[in-house]
């Protein structure tokens, strides 16, 4: 156990576990550039503790977006240490408090953090045993635990409290690595319907989000933004802001401009008054110049995938397709805009924020003020919505610089159009495919080049594999220039690659008289996708009669976890009306089913405004919609109603359910409106190409 | 100087002109009323302001003079959630939970519009809000719940 993991109990059964450091699971994106030149070190942390009182906190250094991860965290625990839901608590993304952890992102949590806590509560299980047969004076193999007890077979009255056995003690074991967990057959908590834990405090307007964050002393900040991306400041006068009223100091520093006043308000009045000019960089592409930027910006690709041969395939092809798609940028548009508060105790350095990396932001922080990390506490409020964007979170340092220049504490909230316009996009992509099948709709060549924009290659590599059985396969992801800083989005480039793949076999289906459902089911042998299809298409109830009804399907494979979407739409003039979608998701042991369904309905959702209204405008360095008046997303009386069978296998890990169900609603949805219309869409958003 | 009671309580007003939804977050503390776009079109901060649903980035202090604030703080009675909290819980009707003090003020206030209101009534209020989380199938079934459950609580009394 670490001295700087503060908090951690001073009585009870406490289990530590060891987390390397500084390295993560893979070396490329955010890892590399914040970790890679760290050597990475093995640290003991407390996972686990057992309270006295019979309750247990685990820690985690995961954070709470809306995925629902402190419930099903406590899920896990609650089953393995045979304790009720609500004897646990889960303590989550406080850098002081909590081991170790990369971030919260690609549906890593229940997979790598879920088993891991599963061990601890396992090996405190165990423990709990062991005190329990000196107290009885039975052995071990006679005794179970039920529900916060340990008793005797055969002899319920034959009992003692965990709370009994942990009075005034404290006990300190380590994780045992190949320690029994539960066996799926005997859960009585995971994979049941439970409530979700923290759901009360976020009905009553309890729970502190990071826009919420408010300390003594503390100066609301307004930043001068630049007027658009490059500009740099010509001038920049505050000496009449510093004068209006509640105003208590203007700041400029490291290229930043800000007025620090007493409410937001003031701060934001007085920002009005400032004269400004910036240099603004003249001729950056705009929205129309990003097909041909993407193609002509192209770097050396990387090949994700190769086998067979390409000319043999399309020889033998009774048929060839080749088609264009094209992904515009879009925006993540959380319901909360970014927020921090940084309070400064001589040279440590306290930040209040909402990310998704709190110890990667905490690794960033000790580097750009030059101080060591052990003086540098990240504490993650509740965040209103992260989809993986909000794992860049800028304003963290912005409030450090300005906090430690004012000596007082300093909040930086982003306004909307500062959400939006300053965030990342999901990149834009084109992509190009030419398939070969048979008469019959058997694929025989696959050859696939997507042009994602951005440096990043893991964004567009991210599903550009086929999962069809086609002995002829090339797949290459180029990286290309990206006028809009390009970042992560819930899926990555796997819902853009998924879209471009899952039209074009539609476009097969159509081309060969195959029905759509059968088609995919010819092309592939896995059976958990075969399960997925058959889930979803049963479902729907998918007959072979009903074309040309405005029903569309797509499949889709991601961190991990099958799924497959099948729609009904209609089309009413420009508006597309999605009426029913039936998902299916198999993510192995599903932990917890209705936190499962939730995230399925939710990508559902989110993809469906992807496919149908969102892309970011924008013309010579100048976002033209970063508010909700002209970029739309989704509403209530757009939502369709969405049901969603879960068909993962109990005997298989856990997979993610936070990304999977985004990644085939958009070609869904396309497919349907060609099934409706006989258009064919190739190029998002769809409602501004309907005439 | 503005007075207005909220919660049951009267504040007055420090400065003219303070925007609603600050003085609520900042002034009084009371932050489940959130922030989400400042142009009264995602319904984060709605509040009840007399029974009625208003945007309350959109207003000031003084437009709301006299008037009697409820905001998703006032709402709970003596630790007992209302009906419409209560179904927002027992649906699982949430993910991140931002929009949710919004969603539940502009149900209470549609609920005392219309006590029994149709699908396609909770349908048209709830398209004042915004969730990106994407929750609108359980937030509807939440609604409905609620509109049921003090519908039979106003004919049992």
């Amino acid at each position: 156990m670490t001295e700087q993991q503060a908090g951690a109990a001073t009585e009870g059964l406490i289990v530590a576990g060891e987390v390397t450091v500084g390295f993560p699971a893979q070396r490329t994106g955010y890892g590399a550039a914040t970790y890679g030149n760290t050597e990475p070190q093995r640290e003991s942390f407390t996972w686990l503790v057992v309270h006295p009182d019979g309750t247990a906190t685990a820690f985690a250094g995961k954070v709470e977006y809306g995925q629902g991860i402190r419930w099903g965290l406590a899920v896990e625990v609650a089953d393995e240490l045979r304790l009720p839901l609500d004897a646990v608590e889960v303590v989550l993304g406080d850098t002081d408090r909590v081991p170790w952890d990369m971030g919260t992102f690609g549906s890593q949590s229940t997979a790598r953090v879920g088993v891991q806590l599963r061990k601890a509560a396992a090996t405190a299980r165990e423990k709990l045993l062991e005190l329990a047969a000196d107290r009885l004076d039975l052995p071990t193999s006679d005794l179970s635990c039920e529900d916060g007890r340990v008793i005797a077979s055969g002899d319920a009255n034959h009992a003692v409290e965990y709370a009994e056995l942990l009075a005034g003690e404290r006990i300190e074991i380590d994780i045992v690595d190949d320690v029994a967990l539960t066996p799926e057959t005997d859960f009585t908590v995971m994979g049941t319907e439970t409530a979700r834990i923290d759901a009360e405090m976020r009905v009553t307007g309890a729970a502190v989000y990071s826009q919420d964050v408010q300390v003594p002393e503390m100066l609301f900040a307004h930043i001068l933004r630049p007027p658009s991306y490059g500009a740099t400041a010509a001038t920049i006068d505050l000496s009449v802001a510093a004068q209006m009223p509640g105003v208590a100091q203007t700041i400029e520093l490291d290229g930043m401009h800000a007025i620090l006043a007493d409410s937001d308000e003031e701060a934001e009045f007085a920002a009005r008054v400032v004269q400004q000019q910036w240099d603004e960089q003249a001729g950056q592409p705009s929205r129309w110049d990003m097909p041909q930027l993407l193609k002509s910006s192209a770097q050396e690709p990387f090949v994700t995938q190769e086998e067979g041969d390409l000319d043999a395939g399309f020889a033998e092809a009774a048929g060839i397709l080749e088609e264009t798609y094209y992904i515009p940028y879009i925006t993540i548009a959380p319901m909360e805009p970014r927020a921090a508060v940084a309070q400064w105790d001589g040279d440590r350095l306290t930040i209040r924020a909402g990310g998704q990396r709190p110890f990667g932001l905490r690794s960033e922080l000790a580097g750009h003020f030059g101080i060591d990390e052990d003086n540098i506490r990240v504490v993650t409020q509740e965040i209103g919505g992260g989809f993986g964007g909000k794992s860049i979170y800028p304003v963290a340092e912005e409030a450090a610089t300005l906090a430690r220049a004012a000596g007082r504490p300093v909040r930086v909230a982003y306004t909307r159009n500062e959400e939006t316009t300053l965030s990342t996009f999901r990149p834009a992509a084109l992509i190009e495919i030419k398939s070969g099948f048979t008469s019959d709709g058997r694929i025989v060549a696959w050859d696939y080049r997507a042009y994602h924009a951005g440096e990043r290659v893991m964004i567009g590599r991210r599903g550009s594999m086929s999962p069809y059985d086609t002995p002829n396969v090339r797949a290459e992801v180029f990286r290309s220039d990206s006028p809009l800083r390009s970042g992560s989005y819930r899926s990555l480039g796997g819902a853009v690659n998924h879209f471009a793949r899952e039209v074009h076999i539609d476009e097969i289906a159509a081309a060969t008289g195959v029905d759509p459902v059968a088609l995919r089911l010819k092309n592939m042998v896995d059976p958990r996708f075969r399960r997925v299809i058959e889930t979803a298409a049963g479902r729907f109830g998918w007959g072979s009669g009903d074309a040309g009804s405005g029903r569309g399907i797509a499949i889709g494979l991601d961190v991990g976890s099958y799924s497959a979407t099948a729609v009904q739409l209609d089309v009413q003039g420009t508006e597309v009306k999605v009426e029913r979608v039936a998902a299916s998701l198999d993510c192995g042991l599903t932990v917890n089913p209705d936190g499962a369904r939730n995230q399925m309905e939710g990508g559902v959702v989110m993809g469906m405004g992807n496919a149908l209204y969102e892309a970011a405008d924008f013309e010579d360095g100048r976002l033209l919609n970063p508010g909700f008046t002209r970029y739309r997303v989704p509403r209530s009386n757009n939502a369709p109603g969405i049901e969603v069978d879960l068909v993962g296998d109990p005997e298989t890990p856990s997979t993610g359910a936070g990304e999977p169900g985004i990644v085939p609603i958009a070609p869904a949805i396309s497919n349907a409106v060609f099934d409706l219309t006989g258009e064919r869409h190739r190029e998002l958003p769809i409602q501004r190409h309907l005439s | 100087m503005a007075s207005v009671t909220v919660n049951g309580t009267e504040h007055d007003s420090a400065k003219p002109g303070r925007n609603l939804l600050s003085f609520l977050r900042f002034d009084l503390g009371l932050t489940g009323s959130k922030y989400g776009c400042g142009e009264g079109l995602c319904g984060a901060c709605t509040v009840l302001v007399d029974g009625q649903p208003l945007r309350s980035c959109m207003s000031t202090v003084d437009a709301v003079a006299g008037g009697e604030i409820t905001t998703i703080e006032g709402l709970a009675n003596d630790g007992l959630l209302h009906p419409v909290q209560q179904a927002f819980v027992d649906n699982a009707a949430m993910q991140c939970g931002y929009c949710i003090p919004g969603f539940i003020m502009t149900t209470v206030g549609l609920l005392n519009r219309e006590g029994s209101p149709t699908t396609e009534q909770i349908r048209e209020a709830l398209a004042e809000n915004l969730c990106r989380c994407g929750t609108y199938q359980r937030i509807e079934r939440a609604v409905g719940q609620a509109a049921d459950a003090m519908t039979t609580a106003g004919a049992a009394e």
